[in-house]
């Protein structure tokens, strides 16, 4: 009789795991609970099949040691897959109306608007989400000036944020009246967003790594640079925090992605809790 | 419409200013002069001196924050030179600062290890084995391990146990049996151990 032979496969155990999850939030603040073992262990095994490493520990050992941190990046890209589309992270767009616009609002005596600053702003969902919660969602907004801003380095991609036309993917999260409020159909092609908010919102190419590119930004009160830095090395994510704490307003705020945590990169920031999001606030002075 | 555009329009210096400028901008009264001036100079390999002098005595936490990125970019011998000292600091946010520094420059640091361990301060001891623990430099675990076999002080060889948990590879398990017995009037020392095994066999 032939016994069966088991197909060999590689198996990252508990107590590896629990090894490797400490680690990983430590360098990402990205943190994984047991139940995300099945999803982060795929990818673990997907780059150790590409790397050829026969275990986990040898795996391991180059995400610990590799001086240039280069397959610990492919990594983290690997774990945070991205796309974009209005009210993506909601809960946030909820802390700006609820808390972060009527505070600095509140403090606000002077005229000045209240400038809303989308980096990387992509194809445009995200600052136009702004725009249209806010309108929907602040009962202040009237008396008050906001202007918003949005940055990417891709001039491709900027062309398609200022053109404003969407697909029904990047609509899915969008009700109904929304969409029949703000958009109208363009045949074939999806949905445009209203000339009104087409032409509201200040679009601008660059690299927020680029210093002179950086110094355009002043006095901007919140920044939404959400799933980027994530993308970037120490080094970078440090040089660009930095230089959005000058971009900003004392008591400005900037938001970061959900699996994005400050904690990890500055401790120039204080966190706050608005809604049920942790913002990070510069200090007023 | 409470939604208004107005294009944000650069604001350039009219003379850039030279490095003596900068480093007198670093007294200046305002963080945010002395921040842009950190930021220059950063870009000036031959200030590093200046930035480490001054780091020590900076007291906005922004101006540090941006002096020490600056450091980190420059990563030489001079920057690990100057950043050394702070480990001893009273500051916990300067020499923690120092520490996340000069974890990131795994060669740099590598010829001042041995010097960092031996330090006659148990406490500074520990602030240079939390640089090993998360230094990427494959020398570490061979580090960590001379500690836990040779260091006389507890707490500077529980500081290298936990990082061995994470580092180690089951060639340091021999020496983690030694330091239990070295140290076995310690309980927490036998459980760490027992603990930092299961981790480095995976099992």
């Amino acid at each position: 009789m032939t016994m069966p032979v088991a197909q060999t496969e590689t198996v990252i155990s508990d107590e590896e795991f629990a090894k490797f999850r400490e680690f990983f939030y430590r360098k990402t603040g990205i943190m994984f609970d047991a139940q995300k073992k099945y999803f982060a262990g795929r990818r673990i095994i997907d780059r150790m099949d590409k790397l050829g490493c026969a275990t986990f520990r040898e795996y391991f050992a180059t995400i610990r040691f590799e001086a240039s941190g280069d397959e610990m990046q492919r990594l983290v890209n690997q774990m945070t897959v991205n796309e974009t589309y209005f009210f993506r992270e909601d809960y946030q767009l909820k802390a700006l109306v609820a808390g972060i616009l009527p505070e600095l609002a509140a403090g606000r005596n002077d005229g000045r608007p209240i400038r809303l600053w989308s980096v990387p702003c992509s194809s445009g969902e995200e600052p136009y989400s702004l725009a249209i919660y806010i309108l929907e969602h602040w009962p202040d907004a009237d008396r008050h000036d906001i202007e918003i801003l949005g940055s990417d380095i891709d001039s491709a991609i900027l062309a398609e944020a200022a053109t404003g036309v969407y697909g029904e993917r990047s609509l899915q999260r969008l009700p109904p009246e929304l969409i029949r409020r703000y958009f109208s159909r363009v045949k074939d092609r999806g949905y445009r967003i209203s000339e009104d908010l087409r032409r509201s919102i200040d679009f601008s190419q660059g690299n927020v790594v680029d210093p002179q590119f950086m110094r355009r930004f002043r006095d901007v009160d919140v920044i939404f640079c959400r799933n980027m830095l994530i993308y970037f090395d120490d080094r970078s994510r440090r040089e660009t925090i930095e230089a959005m704490y000058d971009c900003l307003s004392p008591g400005g705020y900037i938001c970061l992605g959900h699996s994005e945590s400050m904690s990890r990169i500055s401790s120039l920031f204080q966190p706050r809790k608005h809604a049920d999001s942790i913002v990070y606030q510069k200090p007023s002075r | 419409m409470a939604l208004v555009r107005r294009n944000v329009v650069a604001t350039a210096d009219d003379v850039p200013p030279d490095r003596d400028d900068w480093i007198a901008d670093l007294t200046s009264g305002d963080a945010s002069i002395r921040r842009r001036a950190a930021r220059a100079l950063s870009r000036m390999p031959d200030a590093v001196p200046v930035l480490c002098t001054h780091l020590a005595n900076e007291p906005g936490l922004s101006v540090r924050s941006i002096i020490l990125t600056g450091l980190i970019v420059h990563r030489s011998a001079a920057v690990v030179n100057g950043l050394l000292p702070l480990l001893a600091s009273e500051d916990a946010n300067l020499r923690n600062s120092a520490i996340e520094a000069l974890q990131q420059m795994p060669d740099e640091v590598a010829p001042h290890v041995e010097s960092m361990l031996a330090h006659p301060d148990s406490d500074v001891r520990i602030f240079a084995v939390d640089v090993l623990a998360a230094l990427a430099h494959p020398m570490v675990p061979e580090w960590l391990r001379r500690v836990v076999t040779n260091d006389p002080h507890v707490n500077v060889c529980a500081a290298a146990l936990d990082a061995l948990a994470e580092a180690g590879e089951p060639d340091v398990i021999p020496a983690l049996q030694g330091l239990a017995e070295r140290f076995s009037d310690v309980a927490f020392i036998r459980f760490a151990v027992d603990a930092a095994i299961r981790r480095i066999r995976g099992r």
